[in-house]
């Protein structure tokens, strides 16, 4: 009910919320903002997510400017569930920050604009119908996230900020040309409207798109929000931008920021596959997401920060995701499954390793020793996160990667199949290795930490629940949900 | 139209010919202006159907932003940093300009590969898009000053631009005017980003932003 309205509620509400934070007058006015506006969107997310789970099939506003479908619906509750559990986890850590990193009123003033105006920004990216528009968003995304990472302006944060805006903005760049091509693949056939770039004229049957330009498209698409997306080999910003940015800006970076960049490439997949057929497509993706599980399991066994560990492991995941949507229906069903695995399990993550960071005073991996025993609560999370992040079997990653496994047969890619499992097996014996002495080795030196307050049990409950309960358990909606969406995926006839 | 657009093709690849060659920021930051205000007429020749409103906004926007607003804000940075105006490259001028000519090679060889399926637009405007768009690339890599990346960043930035105008005649201004406004705070963040930089490095020297590897 009311979906149309609850898409302009949707966007409008993070952006006024963005501009009220600028003249809170104390920080932890900004803090309780922040997880208020972000409860809210997650009510309404699942507004428009059952309202497009129902007889039509998809919601649209604005004059069909803003288009919602199964698959975008699904990726606007996962957007939304990670920023309420981020902002949620963020008015924790921020009240804890150590003496030099003091979140004065001013810094939590920026914290907020950029927090919610990020929010915005990519709620536009999914919501949009229009590819240019889509575009925009990403590049705001890019924009605003930056002076996130440099919250606390210090030498580390700045060469990780200035690297990520500028690979990123190259990469945001080389999309733009992907998107003007796609744009001319349709000219050539004749007239122009107003609703050209809309995807739904894109990917619908009618469109005539001219086979080259849309070949060029993709690949400047692919590598343009493969950027952003952190895929190998332009992977580069990932790891010093997520070990720099304050903890509960990396799990939203790693829990959402880059599905909305893989979220636009899928959005391209769908009218390249029906102009050129299945192959060229999921060719690409298979290599870009084989190498990027490869790449990343190299880079783990050597690590020795444990945020720059999370990272990599972002890099693995979204391989992942990507190698799904390279492989059928099943395939798809599998990737986006994933995307909600990983995004909820990679914040819980980031979440423990933030926390114990602050109550050991680094992320070296060495120095967090016996977590379990310093801090039961963000001990148990960092353990639950980190295996079911190697996809140990009780936790739902494990669900997902075995229907990924399944539909890699199904479709008989057996070299990627077997690449795959030999990367999953490098990853899975050097973070356990990684991970047992974190969570269980002898308690070296930490401070007794402040109270995390009354929020922390309940987000640890949520992010965890969620993964063990999916483990075993898929209710009927949620399978149809997804099976829906990964049907948007499919090249109709 | 065309012997125009010509003009501006061989005037553009001299500005980026000495964007290559200059050594002192201040020179490559007037050269981008002069190559901004250049490749902002574009939309108003390139198409037969004279001047719409259309494309006076969207040539005054992008003259106004490139040619103007974006020099004004890159000198102002440089003029913080004034104990070091030269722009320091990793690879020596003459190389820069021998770089510059392959580069030119290959984008030559680029265009003839996608004309064929770009019937509408001009050769030697596709031409100049495809070469700016890699000396741009250029200039981010082989220079060490912050200030060149941003600089180079707006070459590659022209380059679009030109690609966009010559082959997608119509796409919606709304579009048009997001990317417009992207650019802006784009320049604006990374002016920002400079500011910091200068302030806690002493110095705008990318090659000094090297403690994260791995």
């Amino acid at each position: 009910m009311y979906a149309s309205q609850s898409i302009i509620a949707a966007l409008a509400l993070p952006l006024s919320g963005a501009l009220f934070c600028l003249v809170l007058p104390r920080s932890h006015h900004v803090l309780k903002t922040i997880v208020g506006v972000s409860a809210v969107e997650l009510l309404l997310a699942l507004n428009i997510w059952a309202a497009v789970l129902g007889p039509k099939g998809f919601v649209t506003a604005a004059d069909q400017w803003f288009y919602i479908d199964a698959f975008s619906s699904f990726h606007i509750v996962v957007l939304t569930l990670v920023f309420a559990l981020s902002s949620a986890f963020a008015s924790i850590y921020f009240t804890h920050e150590a003496d030099d990193l003091v979140f004065t009123t001013s810094i939590a003033r920026r914290f907020g604009v950029l927090w919610l105006g990020a929010q915005t920004a990519m709620l536009l990216v999914l919501m949009s119908n229009n590819l240019g528009i889509m575009w925009v968003g990403m590049e705001a995304t890019t924009l605003l996230t930056a002076f996130l990472i440099s919250l606390h302006p210090s030498r580390l944060s700045l060469e990780a900020m200035w690297k990520y805006l500028i690979i990123c903005s190259v990469g945001i760049a080389f999309a733009f040309m992907g998107t003007l091509l796609a744009a001319a693949s349709i000219q050539s056939d004749g007239g122009i409207g107003a609703d050209a770039l809309f995807w739904t004229k894109l990917a619908s049957a009618e469109a005539h798109l001219d086979p080259t330009l849309m070949k060029f498209a993709f690949v400047f698409v692919l590598v343009g929000y493969g950027t952003k997306a952190g895929l190998a080999p332009i992977h580069s910003w990932l790891p010093d931008a997520h070990s720099q940015a304050p903890a509960p800006v990396s799990a939203m970076f790693s829990g959402f920021l880059l599905n909305t960049a893989l979220y636009c490439i899928m959005r391209f997949a769908t009218p390249v596959r029906q102009a050129l057929g299945q192959d060229f497509a999921s060719g690409l993706l298979i290599v870009f997401g084989t190498l990027s599980i490869l790449v990343a399991a190299g880079f783990i066994v050597f690590q020795r920060d444990a945020k720059r560990l999370l990272a990599y492991h972002s890099v693995e995941h979204m391989g992942i995701i990507t190698l799904g949507y390279a492989l059928g229906p099943l395939g798809s069903f599998a990737a986006l499954f994933h995307t909600l695995n990983h995004s909820v399990c990679k914040s819980l993550a980031f979440f423990a390793v933030g926390r114990l960071g602050q109550r050991y005073g680094s992320h070296e991996m060495h120095t967090i020793a016996g977590a379990l025993r310093a801090d039961r609560l963000w001990g148990v999370s960092l353990l639950i996160s980190l295996l079911a992040l190697i996809g140990v079997a009780p936790f739902s990653i494990f669900m997902s990667e075995y229907q990924l496994l399944r539909a890699a047969i199904g479709a008989g890619a057996w070299l990627t199949l077997f690449l795959f499992l030999a990367a999953s097996a490098v990853v899975f014996v050097s973070a356990l290795r990684h991970m047992i002495n974190m969570v269980f080795g002898t308690a070296s030196r930490h401070d007794r930490g402040g109270r995390d307050g009354k929020l922390a049990v309940p987000i640890v409950v949520a992010a965890a629940g969620l993964l063990i309960v999916l483990g075993v358990w898929m209710p009927l909606p949620f399978y149809h949900a997804l099976s829906s969406a990964a049907a948007v995926l499919a090249v109709r006839p | 139209m065309s012997p125009l657009i010509e003009t501006i093709h061989a005037v553009g690849l001299l500005t980026c010919f000495a964007l290559l060659a200059t050594s002192r920021i201040g020179a490559c930051i007037r050269w981008l202006s002069f190559q901004g205000i250049l490749f902002g007429m574009v939309p108003l020749i390139v198409h037969d159907d004279g001047l719409t409103a259309r494309a006076m906004l969207l040539a005054g926007g992008n003259i106004a932003l490139k040619g103007i607003v974006f020099p004004w804000l890159l000198l102002g940075l440089r003029a913080r940093a004034d104990f070091n105006r030269e722009v320091q490259p990793f690879v020596s001028f003459v190389m820069s300009i021998l770089c510059g000519i392959l580069i030119l090679a290959l984008s030559v060889w680029l265009t003839q590969e996608m004309k064929p399926a770009l019937a509408k637009a001009p050769f030697v405007m596709l031409d100049s898009s495809i070469f700016l768009i890699f000396i741009g690339l250029f200039l981010m890599i082989s220079r060490r000053n912050a200030l060149m990346q941003v600089i180079g960043f707006l070459v590659l930035e022209n380059g679009i631009f030109v690609f966009g105008v010559i082959t997608v005649v119509g796409t919606p201004l709304l579009v048009e005017l997001g990317v417009l406004l992207d650019a802006f705070v784009g320049v604006f963040v990374m002016g920002i980003a400079i500011y910091h930089i200068t302030r806690e490095f002493g110095s705008m020297d990318v090659d000094r932003l090297t403690e994260l590897r791995g």
